[in-house]
């Protein structure tokens, strides 16, 4: 009886142990195609200038006339704002509702996204509207020669 | 030798090598169930298909002057829209097909689901449906930031900014979705190759089994019938029928193309290039989606920051992803229809469906102001505007389920309205409106249920 299990069996357990060799080959091979491909449709991070920037002419400009200029920093986009009293203030231009670039209004000194009217004051605070998060601040100061330097805020 | 003689000669060694004679034998045997119900609604999975018939070829013609880049996308289209001669009707036939296949697809898919094709044995007929809905929307999508102008770049970066939400894969997902944490012209190049190539391949497949599954099984017939009363011959009869439509369909869009080559100007149906795209310049005020993602975008407005210690969009788009899970698996939960019977309660889910969508649609439009609206006296007068005109629209629905087939369950379709009313008439929140419908809803759908099978113990006791 004993015996009889072992030789039935023993043919199922070498086909049961090539199935599962094939089965964990097919695997592999899945894997080695996927994963070029997965690799290949992530982007590179982005190379570029980072650290400080200054506002072009032109930038400068832009920001005297309409009271705010969105200008590339490390990749990102950030709004420069001058408030009524001279100040100026960076924040990314980013809603962090769903990412619509945000807009100025010198009128009420708040900061609006039109896509769905997300507020925000003029320390990144969410005043109404949707946004879960503030927004991120960035340092503008002016240099004594004028010039506008943008840096991202040092954690 | 004669025309005749030659065809039959043709036909004979065809099907001495390929055996074709079965098929033309199935297609003279092809019939169309007739009953009690409206035939037209059998029209309208080809009325679709006559508008992506028209997007493939009016698609091509576009490539032959596209070219994707930073300097050439908008610019190509421009030329093409000026200078090419013809080229304005294509691309005004091109989007006027595209807002009319959207509209057909949902005519066909929501009088599929009322009429309850879904039930066996095409389950499988109404889930490949399904994704030939969501391959649509997002051919309507993709194809949106093609012309790499201002509206389609910030359309884009909402719409993309979605998949953040889903667990875990969110940021790789937006990365290769967007070729990059942004949307750039990787991005276009993306969307690119997806509208040209991806989503055409993969729906010419879905399309080809879906096909294939009504050719097998032929159209449903009504509900309860268990063989058709009485059928009309596919050919010629149905398909003349559907010849002739198309003919319609042709000359409808031919007219409107013709006549309003930039679209009705209402907003989200509307294709003027307008500006070029500019990562560096603010949105926009009364910037809007295409109309068929309004009822999702007026949605992501309603939720709060946050709720539940979770992110108010997460939860929106969370909701909007079990709606849709429910939607796909409808043959399955309608439990009476799979067995060859009546579900006035799936019935009244999908008006449930159309009455929500239809609020929130109307809403996003600005119904009831002037233009976008954004101080909280004009806001309110949409919201009450909007939640008249929808619930004169339920009142009507209900009505006519009621004369014309003896409905007496409402308890979704009225939800949807009570939260309508609530909102709109008593200036709930949205959100507060619709867990007091929902809870009333779910409360009265149990009790009517315990009632049912209480009932039907005693009649079997």
């Amino acid at each position: 009886m004993e015996e009889k299990a072992l030789t039935t069996s023993h043919p199922n357990t070498r086909r049961h142990f090539l199935d599962l060799l094939l089965g964990a080959s097919a695997l592999a091979w899945l894997a080695s195609v996927a994963y070029p491909i997965i690799r290949y449709l992530k982007p590179l991070p982005q190379t570029g200038a980072t650290g400080p920037t200054h506002l072009t002419r032109e930038e400068a400009g832009k920001l005297e006339l309409n009271k705010f200029v969105i200008v590339p920093v490390s990749g990102q986009r950030v709004i420069v704002l001058q408030a009524p009293d001279q100040q100026l203030f960076a924040f990314s231009a980013k809603c962090t509702h769903e990412g619509c670039t945000i807009t100025y209004q010198p009128g009420q000194s708040q900061l609006w996204c039109p896509c769905h009217d997300g507020r925000f004051d003029l320390t990144g605070r969410v005043l109404s509207g949707p946004p879960p998060q503030p927004l991120a601040k960035f340092t503008a100061q002016r240099q004594p020669d004028g010039a506008i330097v943008i840096s991202e805020l040092k954690a | 030798m004669n025309d005749h003689a030659k065809k039959r000669g043709v036909m004979a060694w065809l099907d001495r090598r390929y055996q074709i004679s079965p098929l033309f034998e199935f297609l003279r045997h092809k019939e169309v169930p007739l009953g009690s119900h409206w035939m037209g609604w059998y029209y309208l999975g080809g009325v679709t298909m006559f508008f992506f018939i028209v997007q493939i070829i009016t698609g091509v013609l576009l490539l032959m002057y596209y070219q994707p880049g930073e300097a050439t996308a908008y610019e190509s289209i421009h030329f093409l829209t000026t200078k090419v001669p013809f080229g304005w009707l294509i691309r005004s036939l091109h989007s006027w097909s595209a807002h009319l296949m959207i509209v057909a697809l949902l005519l066909h898919m929501f009088s599929t689901m009322m009429l309850k094709a879904y039930r066996p044995p095409r389950e499988v007929t109404w889930v490949s449906g399904y994704f030939l809905f969501l391959l649509t929307l997002g051919f309507g999508f993709s194809g949106y930031l093609l012309p790499w102008n201002k509206l389609a770049y910030f359309a884009t970066t909402v719409g993309t900014n979605i998949v953040v939400s889903v667990p875990w894969l969110g940021d790789w997902l937006l990365q290769v979705l967007r070729g990059g944490p942004d949307v750039t012209i990787n991005t276009l190049y993306r969307f690119f190759a997806g509208h040209v190539v991806i989503l055409p391949l993969a729906f010419v497949g879905i399309i080809g089994l879906h096909l294939l599954l009504i050719q097998r099984q032929g159209m449903a017939p009504p509900i309860e019938a268990r063989v058709a009363p009485r059928g009309m011959k596919f050919f010629p009869s149905f398909a003349l029928r559907d010849l002739l439509l198309w003919l319609a369909c042709l000359m409808a869009l031919l007219t409107l193309a013709v006549f309003l080559p930039y679209g009705p100007g209402i907003p989200g149906m509307d294709w003027e290039l307008g500006d070029k795209a500019d990562p560096l310049a603010p949105a926009y005020p009364g910037i809007k989606p295409e109309w068929y993602f309004l009822w999702e975008y007026q949605l992501l407005k309603e939720f709060p920051p946050h709720l539940f210690g979770l992110e108010g969009p997460q939860i929106c788009l969370f909701l909007i992803g079990i709606l849709l899970g429910i939607w796909a698996i409808i043959p399955w939960l309608d439990r009476k229809a799979y067995v060859n019977k009546p579900s006035p309660e799936f019935s009244d889910f999908g008006w449930g469906a159309i009455l929500f969508l239809t609020y929130l649609t109307l809403k996003g439009w600005d119904i009831g102001a002037g233009g976008p609206a954004e101080d909280p006296a004009a806001l309110q007068n949409i919201a009450r505007v909007c939640a008249w005109w929808t619930l004169g629209a339920g009142a009507v629905v209900i009505l006519f389920r009621i004369v014309r087939y003896q409905h007496s369950w409402f308890w979704l379709s009225g939800a949807a309205l009570l939260q309508v009313a609530l909102h709109g008439l008593l200036h709930l929140s949205y959100l507060r409106a619709g867990v007091i419908a929902g809870a009333i809803a779910f409360v009265a759908v149990v009790a009517t249920y315990l009632m049912e099978s209480r009932a039907r113990q005693r009649s079997a006791g």
